[in-house]
């Protein structure tokens, strides 16, 4: 063991090679025996997620940031229960670097009654807030499989509170970055571990009972586990987990087979590093061909030295699985033999392939980014197998404040706020996104109670409404996401940041000529007189993020805009900041909007007159909401003529556009305009 | 043939299904007595008073004379959440926190998956929030605020009520429903509001309207849930109270005197006049696992799984210690999530109706449900058009239904539409006999209620193995050997009654209601690692809940020696979110010790529940909401056991043997087939064989032994 990062262990994300025992136990299975057991397993996961949602306290685990799976002896994810899918190929990495390192080693081993923790990103393979415990489940002496919990704790003892330190500049600022480390043993935590990672964070209550929760959780699977196997036989059990396995990358490989042949790009752009308004750019290129996908990339900037924008390969691999599990797979079980349908290729030194010491806290940013560019490209690709789901996105870009301090309880908090999980769905073919739908990465998460959020933490929440400029318009428009502000209340202080990106760029593409999402940012008043206005009962005080920059809103303060992402501030008693959530990208073209849906909009706070007369060139009575039909056939008319006034031939379009450039200093990271390249590989090591 | 009696001894107990209106009768002198009708939708009231007069035919009695000599009518209902499903409420106007008009639209971002399979909400691209109860332009905020302390930080304006009245009115409100924020911590402004609206729409002018509080209805933590269940139960109140009127109104000219009692799924009965709409949810399913609870009492059993198998849905309820608790189940309401105190009961997509189908991109996968035949068109061999292959249609290929008696003759059942289904569907595209392929539906459909059952028991902390298991519903007696091997109990209990187990359960329950209210309080604190000295804060919740109780109970004209009350804490670790509740050992405390009590109480059910690596006391103990359960003290219901006969049934209890399939026996086999209403108790049955009874059938497997107990209750045992 060197001591240093396992390069090799993170290439495994594909199913292992099947042992002789599975082959010989796989092939006396009956299907209807088969049926029974991936119910019971689902089920057992399913208790398992469940029991650790309850017991743990990070707002992750409180809403549901939670993904627990069931792993083959050799590590490989066969059944999992979360809406986390990027959990269902990286969930195991931490678990085959187990099998790998500690299974025969003397000093560590691999014994009934252990557990294992885990939190480096490099093998959870999104970032250090993420973490995980896992157990061995042993029967008739036997080592026969893995469960294990993972979660986004967040607080990770960073140099800024909850887990994703904007500023860092290596991976030493980053905070607790663990390998699998075995934290306990014969059944039972090891105190001095504890110890040791309570007060390495910020808030060693939540550390501590999310550790308890995920252990609690994995010992009741390991019993039912045990008890199937008593049942039904070990020899059974292992051809049935792997028979799991192999059935998956069968369907996985059929479904791909039913797609068109063909090579889907789709260039990404992000317009933020650290906290600078830079541009970075991930050129995606994503070839079908006869039952599999192949990922490259065409043009990727390079690995970012001193800024946390960067992520591991395997992020971004478990990042493509959260479109591939929930929109395309969404039918398939999901596990990691989905993977035996892709197979994939990075350029070294790159933002989506860091190596070395560069810091990855923000490796969701890029991720996400780059899973945007799969969403765009998968509803192209699924047009002709599946219109009713060749869909718009949902909102990619993040917009998450973070925090950390003393609640009113003077207890220490540390964390992100519920509202990441309030963004807008992607618009359909056939009707808008779902309004505050989730996040995409998290779909079941939910976005928590006012009541239960100020409950510990030291909130007063200004407002919380649909924020109607969050979404992209279209022939359907997307969900619209929350807009809402909070006064620091209860404590005299309260250090406060915001992550994301999207505030020049659009985060979030339309599709099919839907629009995107407009891009958000943040505004913060210090000084703020908020409270003098409330205890006035002053109506003309905001209730929503479009009246907040209104010239009628009163709020005197030291009045700032910020990008979505905003370094840790601290933030006194009264001051308040406003954050949109945002909402889902456009689908057809706005022109071809039912007119009367506007007006509905119109009519439920979710569009302003300007956009019906402006952006969907509806015509109609303001006071009654009437729709004159024919003044509306005529303005559309127009605008259709308009646009093809406004179109030039290919050729010429191309020469003035190809002329086009950014301005310069936004592409210090950007790697070479307009075709990046990846920084010179000096054989550094991991 | 009953006698005319002057006095008040029959019982009517009715529970509506989705199919059958369930009708269960008792009187101590002539026995009990079932029966079903279908359920008429267009108007409850119909199959409910064909119900009463088959009872009352069944008894040698008119209907008048019956209810004439009723003394009680219990019903389980589904009026609200019929009304809620056809969107037949009133318009109602939402009055709210100025800033928060969107919080039920929102519903937490999650609320597309409240209500809905696991296999339709992992199809994200077709996700779709519920219609709301309330449109948007319903909503108006209003300027005020209350923090989590408790505290007014922005005062409500009564001009700007006015004004926001005068909006929804305009609009065309038919009631009002108002939901602040905080305001179970500190409702001044929710009163100031439906103050403001009886002074604008007294009582006496037509224009009054109804205002419904969210800090009456559901005083509890989380406004999502709180709104909700206040616009749930506005929503549903004025349905309710006309349609029940009606009935009550027909009742009263049929000859009943006494007033109607519903029953609620908190696990209580009311009269109709003090019951809250929301409680009537579900009532059905909850009234089955009280009956269970019950009946258990009886044998001196405490902890029960009960299972009811009906034609679409398989409800999972769990009895442990003899009680019905209410765990931290969320109740769901059509695609509502609510926060009231309801006993959990939970209902997955399989019975009769379920259908089985093919997973072709999963290599032809056998799969059973979720999606049901209902009971239009029903199973192919209903021959209403249905042409999937259901379980109910395994059951008659395989032989253990009777085609031309099913329902007591009441339905004939065409098999060869049951073979075709299947054959074309399933047993081709698998290369499989007919045969093998309803056995294989079975078997699947029945693992599938098996392990979600135990994992419901496992859930809640406990093994299933230790528990006896209750097999109701018109199919629950059918597939009881099939799906008890998953539980690994031992012992499982098909009730004479199980049919009509709700109507039976109704039979049972007690006058209870539960009150409950949010209040955070650290009885251990984290900071300095003490118990808290605030007693009066922890008392004063208690003896409010008490007064609210004993008020209420006295209306309904009981008096207060005759109430009893427990206390239930829903209680954590700092920092956790989620609740474990916790009986607790002092209705009101008198010292810090006493505080100490209900942590380790705490402490100690988690550990139970969680294992004790999972406990954390150093962390800090929070009471968050109190739930006080008033009970009115009644008699138990008492069955006398009857004689025992020897082991072999009698000749007459014979039918005619039918060519049934059992797998563990290679193929069909000539099976003795049994009367059930012919047996008698101590009567034995070695499986293979089939029990007819008028509403459902007992399929007892080879290597299981069927005994009619002594309450006349079918014990299925592994032989």
């Amino acid at each position: 063991m060197p001591y240093t990062r396992d390069t090799e262990v993170v290439q495994r994300l594909k199913p292992e090679a099947m042992t002789q025992a599975e082959q010989e136990a796989l092939a006396g299975i009956d299907d209807l025996d088969f049926e029974i057991f991936q119910h019971k397993m689902n089920m057992i996961a399913l208790e398992g997620k469940e029991t650790t949602m309850k017991l743990g306290a990070s707002t992750g685990m409180r809403w549901g940031d939670v993904a627990f799976g069931i792993y083959t002896g050799l590590g490989d994810l066969a059944v999992v229960a979360t809406g986390i899918w990027f959990h269902a190929v990286l969930g195991q990495i931490p678990v085959k670097f187990i099998v790998k390192h500690w299974l025969k080693d003397e000093t560590v081993g691999v014994r009934p009654g252990d557990s294992y923790f885990f939190n480096d990103p490099f093998y959870s393979g999104v970032h250090a807030a993420d973490m995980g415990l896992c157990v061995p489940v042993f029967a008739e002496g036997e080592l026969i499989c893995f469960v294990g919990a993972n979660v986004h704790t967040g607080e990770n003892g960073s140099a800024e509170p909850g887990g994703q330190p904007i500023a860092a500049k290596s991976r030493y600022e980053e905070g607790l970055m663990v390998p699998p480390i075995k934290v306990g043993e014969n059944y039972t935590l090891r105190e001095d571990i504890m110890t040791m990672l309570g007060t390495a964070t910020r808030d060693p209550r939540t550390m501590v009972l999310d550790i308890k929760a995920r252990l609690a959780a994995c010992r009741i699977a390991e019993r039912r586990i045990q008890e199937m196997v008593a049942d039904k036989g070990l020899a059974f059990f292992r051809g049935a987990l792997r028979k799991i396995l192999t059935t998956t990358a069968k369907a996985a490989r059929k479904k791909v087979s039913l797609l068109h042949d063909g090579i889907y790009r789709q260039p990404r752009f992000m317009d933020i590093v650290g906290n600078e308004e830079k541009i970075i750019k991930i050129g995606i290129c994503l070839e079908k061909k006869g039952d599999k996908l192949k990922l490259t990339f065409d043009g990727v900037s390079p690995m970012l030295d001193a800024h946390p924008q960067n992520t591991f390969f395997q992020g971004i691999i478990g990042l493509a699985m959260v479109y591939f599990c929930g929109w395309f797979f969404y039918d398939l079980p999901a596990n990691n033999a989905l993977l035996e349908a892709l197979d994939w290729e990075f350029p070294a030194r790159t933002v989506v392939n860091a190596s070395g010491d560069v810091p990855t806290a923000l490796a969701p940013a890029i991720q996400t980014c780059f899973v945007h560019g799969i969403f765009l490209i998968g509803a192209r690709m699924t047009y002709n197998l599946d219109p009713e789901r060749a869909v718009a996105s949902w909102f990619s870009g993040f917009g998450v404040p973070y925090f950390g301090g003393f609640n009113q309880w003077e207890e220490p908090v540390a964390d992100i706020s519920p509202e990441l999980n309030a963004t807008g769905a992607g618009a359909r073919p056939d009707m808008d996104g779902v309004s505050g739908a989730g996040a995409f990465f998290a779909t079941m998460s939910d976005c928590s109670d006012v009541e239960t959020t100020e409950a510990d933490r030291p909130f007063l929440y200004l407002f919380r409404n649909y924020f109607k400029h969050s979404y992209g318009a279209g022939k359907y428009r997307g969900g619209a996401g929350v807009g809402f502000g909070v006064s620091i209340h209860h404590v005299p202080w309260l250090a406060m940041g915001g992550l994301g990106y999207g505030s020049k760029y659009p985060a979030t593409l339309g599709i099919f000529g839907g629009y995107a999402v407009p891009p958000g940012f943040i505004q913060t008043v210090h000084g703020s007189d908020v409270k003098k206005h409330l205890a006035d009962s002053d109506r003309s005080l905001p209730v929503n993020l479009d009246q907040l920059y209104g010239e009628a809103n009163p709020e005197k303060g030291n009045r700032a805009l910020h990008n979505i992402t905003m370094g840790i501030k601290p933030f006194l008693n009264g001051d308040t900041f406003y954050m949109p959530a945002g909402g889902g990208a456009g689908y057809g073209d706005v022109l071809e909007r039912d007119p009367q849906a506007v007006m509905d909009d119109l009519r439920s706070g979710l569009a302003s007159r300007w956009m019906a007369e402006n952006l969907y060139k509806v015509a109609f009575d303001p006071e009654t909401l009437v729709v004159d039909l024919e003044a509306t056939k005529q303005l559309r008319q127009k605008a259709f003529e308009e646009r093809k006034q406004r179109g030039v031939p290919m050729a010429e379009f191309e020469e003035t556009w190809s002329k086009q450039h950014p301005p310069r200093d936004i592409l210090k990271y950007f790697g070479g305009y307009p075709h990046p390249k990846p920084k010179m590989d000096f054989g550094l090591p991991m | 043939m009953a006698q005319e009696r002057k006095d008040l001894s029959y019982e009517i107990n009715i529970d509506v299904g989705g199919t059958f209106t369930d009708f269960y009768l008792n009187d101590q002198a002539s026995g009990a007595f079932l029966t079903k009708t279908p359920t008429t939708h267009y108007d409850l009231s119909v199959g409910f008073m064909r119900g009463i007069k088959d009872l009352a035919k069944s008894c040698g009695l008119g209907r008048r004379q019956l209810l004439e000599q009723t003394k009680a009518v219990r019903y389980c209902t589904t009026v609200g959440t019929n009304a809620l499903i056809e969107r037949s409420g009133p318009k109602l106007g939402l009055i709210t926190t100025a800033g928060f008009e969107d919080t039920i639209f929102l519903g937490r971002a999650r609320s597309w998956a409240d209500g809905i399979s696991v296999t339709e909400n992992k199809d994200l691209a077709r996700i779709n929030k519920p219609t709301p109860l309330i449109a948007r332009d319903m909503v108006v905020g209003v300027r005020e605020r209350v923090d989590s302390a408790g505290q007014v930080v922005s005062p409500l304006q009564a001009e700007e009520v006015l004004e926001k009245l005068q909006v929804l009115v305009d609009r065309g409100a038919m009631g009002f429903v108002v939901c602040l924020l905080w305001s179970f911590a500190n409702p001044v402004h929710e009163h100031m509001i439906k103050s403001i609206i009886e002074e604008e729409y007294p009582e006496d002018y037509l224009g009054s309207m109804p205002v419904t509080l969210s800090c009456e209805v559901s005083p509890k933590q989380g406004e999502y849930t709180r709104f909700i269940t206040t616009a749930v139960n506005a929503y549903i109140h004025g349905v309710m109270a006309e349609e029940l009127n009606a009935l009550i109104h027909d009742l009263r000219s049929a000859g009943y005197k006494r007033p109607l009692q519903l029953v609620q799924n908190t696990g209580g009965m009311k009269k109709v006049s003090r019951t809250r709409a929301v409680l009537t949810h579900n009532a059905g399913p909850v009234a089955g696992l009280h009956g269970a609870a019950a009946l258990g009492e009886t044998y001196g059993q405490g902890n029960m799984v009960f299972t009811d198998m009906g034609g679409t849905s398989f409800d999972i309820g769990v009895i442990t210690g003899g009680r019905l608790k209410t765990y931290d189940f969320i109740q769901v309401i059509d695609r509502w999530r609510t926060n009231i105190a309801a006993i959990e009961v939970k209902s997955i997509g399989a019975g009769g109706g379920s259908i089985a189908w093919l997973n072709e991109l999963m290599g032809k996968a056998l799969n059973v449900g979720p999606l049901s035949a209902g009971s239009m068109p029903g199973p192919a061999c209903y021959d209403q058009g249905g042409e999937e292959p259901t379980v109910t249609d395994a059951d008659l290929v395989l032989g253990y239904l009777d085609a031309d008696n099913y329902l007591g003759g009441e339905m004939l059942l065409d098999p060869d539409l049951s073979q075709e289904a299947i054959r074309k569907k399933i047993a081709a595209p698998l290369g499989l006999e007919v045969a093998e392929a309803a056995a294989r539906i079975r078997a699947l459909v029945d693992a599938n209620m098996g392990q979600e059952a135990f994992n419901e028991v496992a859930l809640k902390g406990h093994d299933p193995r230790n528990f006896i298991l209750f097999a109701c519903g018109g199919a629950g007696p059918a597939h009881a050997c099939g799906f008890a091997p998953y539980l690994g109990v031992k012992k499982v209990l098909a009730p004479f009654y199980s049919p009509v187990s709700g109507a039976f359960g109704a039979s049972t329950v007690k006058v209870q209601q539960v009150w409950n209210h949010s209040a955070t309080m650290k009885l251990f604190r984290w900071k300095d690692q003490a118990y808290s000295q605030d007693l009066d804060a922890f008392n004063r919740v208690v003896e409010g809940l008490k007064d609210l109780a004993l008020r209420d109970l006295r209306l309904e004209g009981y008096s207060e020696d005759r109430v009893s009350f427990r206390l239930e804490l829903d209680m954590r670790y700092g920092m956790q979110y989620n609740l474990t509740k916790v009986t607790s050992p002092h209705l009101t405390v008198r010292s810090q010790e006493q505080f100490k009590d209900i942590c380790d109480r705490f402490t100690e059910e988690y550990s139970k529940v969680y294992s004790p690596e999972a406990t954390y006391p150093q962390g800090g103990i929070n009471v968050e909401c109190f739930y006080l359960t008033a009970t009115v003290d009644q008699a138990p219901a008492v069955w006398t056991p009857a004689d025992l006969a020897g082991p072999e049934p009698p000749a007459e209890a014979a039918l005619k043997p039918r060519k049934a399939y059992w797998r563990a026996l290679g193929g069909f086999k000539e099976t003795p087939v049994h009367d059930f209403h012919k047996l008698l108790p101590g009567n034995v049955i070695l499986g293979p064989a089939l029990v007819d009874a008028r509403h459902t059938t007992f399929v007892i497997e080879p290597f299981w032994r069927f005994t009619l107990d002594r309450f006349f209750n079918g014990v299925l045992e592994p032989a």
